[in-house]
């Protein structure tokens, strides 16, 4: 190669590079997570502050797994030392670390996993900090508590309780293979909760262009591939459309009457084979099947907040109140999505087809915009459209979830009597735990050494008496006996999956979290959720 | 020892101390392979060979926490080794960077574990792995996860299900015009972009490039439009030529764009026939694109955010400008030394390259266009991966391994007790977080753990088909089940039936059935279950005057079938039926009409194989990346 064109070569290349698409780094590091949350979700998590309390090998397994997808800012709270005992079990914590403060050095393992994560140790006391400084815990995004004492963990928890606008607080409790964890909230409304029903194509209410487009097709003149190409949806309002005509403007009601309008799709074939038709006789019963306002989205339009909205209501409700008379209005729907499902067709049909919902979906949310302007009360800042957009395509998996204080299950026997009909086993062992927290918060230290009775009397005075699941509550409580204070690392290992994942659907408010206790059985691999 | 305490009061002595000895290999150490190392390292597991075939990338850094940022592009097995062995210095651990595939790996390697855990993303080497378990006798923990969802399913010879018990998905299939000539749908564009347009431009030059036409021709296909592929095929060596010789990157990138993108368009357009009741192609002309993005540069003054970069829908002229960059990146790459360049989502430059032809085409046929993240999903086949999943997944595993464990040290080989054991779901119930199920007995009909199972040791070289053959069978008094009419098969390649016996007298060697792979002997009148035999080389010590094949003693005597359905295996019926003739696993095919398929010696290498009727196998073929589309009677290879 001369000269002159390696320098070429090198000149072009150097062009070349800045007309890549190619992500930065971050994205890349990113890749395989932001397709399950998208950037939405990936900023919110960076934005996070999370505090962990207490530097065991199962907090420290809940942090790694939020260290890697890249939360903000994580704090350990632990004032203790690393003992020979905290080794081996512990993947955060080496042997030098032995003597060193537990929170400390788990930072500085955490932290090499990701080096645009900020990571604090702080080596003082809860006890002391919820005395003199509890604003310092309301600080952060969340908090998370593995096996904290139930003195400290009650009073936590009234804290975080005792305003609306203070964090949530993931309690969890282990024990060799037994565990438990509880999100205590306050209110956790969902946007995107990437529910798995399709919102509704609408085709027993079609929209005029959808309607004017599917009269305008005279099948019978059609060339038969172009007849093989209609979307189904087209058939179907089209079909809808004359079958009403002659019938009194009915759609088809009794089974007789469906098998007709079945019927009378086929006659309109003109091969045996065309799958187009195949499919609208499958999706027939979109012709009758009402599409109006979801009984779970409807019944968010009675939340007491809506009643009550005011400035600082968040943008959430603001935009719940528009969509709440936006369904009083004609046809009683939510606002069209524009996404279709896979449809045999042609591209020609199916793009055209594909405008039109998107055109329709553009003009209904316009209408939601004004509606959200007009409302009675304004949101103290206007809401940006990003999230009308992100609301109006999601309305319809919407979720307000309200939380309970921790062991408000534990003073409604009836509830825990409801729960150990579906799941004795499970309740069993959450009553084991609880009735540990009950004898702890006496002052008495529970080890393996502790009367099985003594629990079972703790237990007995939550549930009244066990009845039926009797057996279950010896069981549990001579499983949690076993090992009561050990922090198995198969456990932790799981545990710190499962808690992460939930905190991570906090933070980013998608995906519904577990609402209750999540109750796990790692010897049978069960969980159950409680008293939600 | 205060490593121990919490362990041993929870798993008890006689397990716990067996843990330091017990020996596991773990196959994979990718995501759930890393969360699975250090469990079982903190779980007292003191012996753990660890395979990956892989390296490190970038994008496995937000849930493979043994590696870090300087680690990229080195073995993960040995830098996942190196990471764990420093948390316990006590354990040991052998990183082995291969494939699982490859021969040394042979059953005898399998037969010296304890257990095995699987933590694999792709199934062929999932299935790959289940065999050889089945075959050296080893309990196997299965995983998988995708996004949120995972699952954890622990595999024990007669007395669960085996992988393969249950049908696979299978990938969508799409016929060759569609992707040759006239996609309707993003996935088409993006297929043809990365499985032929690449290969075409960048990949091997294919001699026999034709003789897929050929082929077509002859079984009467389109004439025009296979003359007019044809044309099309010819003029792609003048490009690949120009990207590879002196000509200037910009303009041999123009070449390629011109004749892709506007000549083989026009060619296709002139065959009216086909645009009859499809909206034709549209042409794309370079100079016309640049000039309007000239015109309108100024308009688009906003740069997105760096992070949603490739989240944005191109326009025509940067997919020009695109398809002209990455053409140039990927060119100077082979004038540089690089042989060939094949589609990897994790390449820039051919993902660059993916995501522009593959709009262009789009835009050409009217076909909504894709960002270039969503390019890399389809064409990647990408799955969403986290570390939550993998945590909560590798949890579990240690524990169904632990089960499973303990039945192999302390129970009753005959009555094995089960009640442990669980196949456990992830899934995406917030009312319940995992969905367990008690474990399900193998399928009786299962083409892979019914097999019975043995092993030959031997010096392929030496060995006859023959040998092996009539050995396994025996005599029928007291050694096996006595002679009896059976065919042989390498895979799906068949060696011998009772109409066809001039491989029998040919070595192992020379048939291709070598150390590792699995000879399988099917009964014609589908009275005995199958048997598949393994091969492994003969030991150590062998006496060089020793015999060059050692049988297994006793020799197994596989179980009479119930039913008398014919084997799965067998040949099929004289029908109309296509049939293979392959050395390797592509295969090309041909067509019979109603006459018996011949015996075809190909390329001197005496195998023949047929494609059977059986749709197990067929599901096999489309398993390995081979989709058969009954429309076209073509073949073509979407993923290996
Ligand atoms: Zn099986």
């Amino acid at each position: 190669m001369s000269q002159t064109e390696s320098q070429d070569i090198e000149t072009a290349t150097t062009s070349l590079q800045t007309t890549s698409v190619a992500p930065d780094n971050k994205t890349r590091r990113y890749d395989r997570q932001l397709r399950l949350w998208a950037s939405s979700g990936q900023a919110a998590l960076e934005s996070s502050k999370i505090l962990v309390i207490s530097g065991s090998g199962t907090s420290a397994s809940v942090l790694k797994n939020l260290v890697l997808p890249g939360i903000g800012h994580f704090t350990i709270l632990d004032p203790h030392k690393v003992t020979e005992a905290d080794i081996g079990s512990n993947f955060f914590l080496e042997t030098e670390s032995v003597g060193k403060y537990k929170a400390e050095e788990e930072v500085r393992l955490l932290k090499e996993l990701n080096d645009g994560v900020e990571g604090v140790a702080n080596t003082s006391d809860l006890a002391t900090i919820l005395k003199n400084d509890p604003t310092y815990l309301t600080s952060f995004t969340l908090l998370i508590a593995h096996n904290l004492h139930p003195e400290l963990l009650e009073q936590l928890s009234s804290l975080l309780r005792s305003d609306p606008f203070h964090p949530p607080l993931i309690v969890v409790r282990s024990a060799g293979f037994l565990a438990e964890f509880f999100i205590q909230f306050h209110e956790h409304t969902i946007i995107d909760s990437h529910s798995e029903t399709p919102p509704s194509l609408r085709i027993d209410k079609p929209f005029p262009a959808l309607l004017d487009h599917a009269l305008s097709l005279d099948l019978s003149k059609l060339d038969p591939t172009d007849h093989g190409h209609i979307p189904y949806i087209v058939i179907l309002v089209k079909a809808a459309h004359e079958w009403k005509a002659s019938h009194d403007g009915r759609v088809p009601k009794t089974t007789e009457e469906r098998k007709e309008f079945k019927k009378y799709l086929q006659s309109l074939r003109v091969k045996a084979d065309e799958e187009n038709f195949e499919e609208a006789e499958a999706q027939a019963y979109r012709v009758w099947a009402v599409t109006n306002v979801p009984s779970e989205i409807s019944s968010l339009f009675n939340d007491p907040i809506l009643a009550n909205l005011t400035p600082t209501s968040p943008p959430f409700f603001h935009l719940l109140a528009a969509l709440k008379t936006y369904t009083e209005k004609e046809p009683h729907t939510l606002p069209l999505s524009a996404t279709l499902p896979d449809i045999k067709s042609d591209t020609t049909n199916y793009i055209h087809l594909q405008n039109l919902y998107k055109r329709r979906a553009e003009e209904e949310k316009e209408e939601f915009t004004k509606i959200l302007v007009a409302n009675p009360v304004q949101p103290q800042t206007p809401i940006d459209k990003g999230l009308i957009d992100e609301f109006v395509r999601n309305s319809h998996g919407l979720k307000v979830l309200r939380g309970e204080k921790w062991r408000a299950v534990d003073q409604d026997s009836a509830r825990l009597k409801e729960a150990s009909q579906s799941y004795p086993s499970h309740t069993a062992i959450h009553l084991a735990f609880s009735a540990m927290a009950a004898l702890e918060l006496k002052g008495v230290q529970v080890d393996h050494t502790t009367p099985a009775e003594d629990l079972k009397s703790e237990a007995a005075k939550i549930y009244g008496p066990f009845e039926e699941i009797e057996e279950e509550i010896d069981n549990a409580i001579a499983e949690l006996l076993r090992a009561p204070n050990a922090d198995l690392p198969t456990t932790a290992a799981f545990l710190g999956g499962l808690v992460a994942q939930e905190a991570i659907k906090i933070i980013t408010k998608q995906y519904v979290p577990v609402k209750g206790y999540c109750v796990i059985d790692l010897i049978s691999s069960t969980t159950s959720v409680i008293g939600a | 020892m205060p490593r121990s305490s919490h362990a041993l009061a929870i798993l008890g002595s006689g397990l716990y101390s067996k843990l330091p000895e017990t020996r596991v290999l773990l196959v994979g150490a990718g995501g759930i392979g890393c969360e699975l190392l250090k469990n079982l390292v903190l779980t007292g597991f003191g012996d753990i060979t660890l395979l990956d075939l892989d390296t490190i990338d970038l994008s496995n850094l937000n849930r493979q926490f043994l590696f870090r940022k300087k680690d990229v592009k080195q073995s993960k097995a040995l830098i996942a080794a190196k990471t764990a062995s420093a948390f316990n210095p006590a354990v040991k651990i052998t990183p082995i960077h291969a494939n699982i595939k490859d021969a040394d790996y042979d059953v005898d390697w399998f037969s010296q574990f304890d257990i095995v855990l699987n933590a694999l993303d792709n199934l062929d080497a999932r299935r790959h792995v289940n065999k050889m378990c089945l075959a050296a006798n080893v309990p196997l923990v299965e995983s998988g996860t995708a996004g949120y969802l995972g699952q954890v399913q622990p595999l024990l010879k007669n007395v669960t299900e085996c992988f393969d018990c249950l049908p696979k998905p299978t990938p969508k299939t799409f016929p060759v015009c569609t992707i040759r000539s006239t996609p309707s749908q993003p996935i088409h564009s993006i297929v043809w972009a990365k499985s032929y347009l690449m290969p075409q431009l960048f990949g091997e030059d294919e001699e026999d490039g034709g003789t897929e036409l050929d082929d077509a021709e002859k079984q009467g296909e389109n004439a025009d439009e296979i003359a007019s592929l044809r044309a099309q095929a010819a003029a792609f060596k003048s490009v690949r030529l120009a990207l590879r010789d002196s000509t200037p990157l910009e303009e041999a990138a123009r070449k390629a764009f011109e004749k892709v993108f506007f000549h083989d368009v026009k060619t296709l357009l002139s065959m009216a026939d086909m645009w009859k009741s499809r909206k034709p192609p549209l042409p794309l002309n370079y100079d016309e694109i640049t000039q309007v993005a000239a015109s309108s540069a100024k308009e688009n003054g906003s740069s997105p955010s760096v992070n949603l970069r490739d989240q944005k829908q191109l326009s025509l002229a940067e997919c020009l400008e695109l398809f002209i960059a990455s053409s140039c990146r990927l060119a100077l790459r082979l004038r540089s030394g690089e042989d060939t360049i094949s589609f990897d989502k994790d390449d820039d430059d051919a993902l660059d390259f993916v995501c522009a032809s593959s709009n262009l085409r789009s835009f050409s046929y009217s076909i909504p266009t894709k960002s270039r993240w969503e390019v890399k999903e389809m064409a990647g086949n990408i799955i969403p991966a986290i570390a939550t999943t993998n945590a909560i997944v590798s949890g579990l595993i240690v524990l169904q391994a632990l089960h499973l464990l303990r039945i192999s040290y302390f129970a009753s080989k005959a009555t094995p007790p089960t009640a442990t054991l669980r196949n456990v779901n992830i899934q995406f119930k917030p009312s319940a977080p995992l969905g367990a199920s008690r474990i399900v007995p193998p399928n009786p009909s299962c083409g892979v753990c019914r097999d019975t199972y043995t092993t030959v040791h031997c010096d392929p070289s030496k060995t006859l088909l023959r040998e092996v053959i009539d050995g396994i069978l025996g005599d029928g008094d007291g050694v096996g089940t006595g002679p009896r009419e059976v065919s042989t098969y390498e895979d799906k390649r068949v060696l011998s039936d009772p109409d066809f016996d001039d491989n029998l007298d040919r070595t192992l060697e020379s048939l291709g059935v070598t150390r590792g792979k699995f000879l399988t002997i099917t009964d014609e009148d589908g009275d005995w279950a199958t048997l598949a035999i393994s091969i492994c080389l003969l030991p150590k010590d062998h006496p060089v005057d020793g015999p060059h094949l050692i049988l297994p003693s006793p020799t197994p005597i596989p179980p009479r079938k119930v039913k008398a359905a014919p084997a799965s295996l067998k040949r099929p019926a004289d029908d109309d039926d296509g049939i293979e003739i392959s050395e390797g696993p592509v295969t090309k095919k041909a067509r019979t009409n109603g006459t018996s398929p011949p015996h075809l010696n190909g390329n001197g290498n005496g195998t023949k194989t047929f494609l059977t009727k059986s749709p197990s196998k067929k599901q096999i073929l489309e398993d390995e990346g081979l989709i058969i589309v009954d429309k076209d009677d073509d073949v073509i290879i979407i993923e290996d």
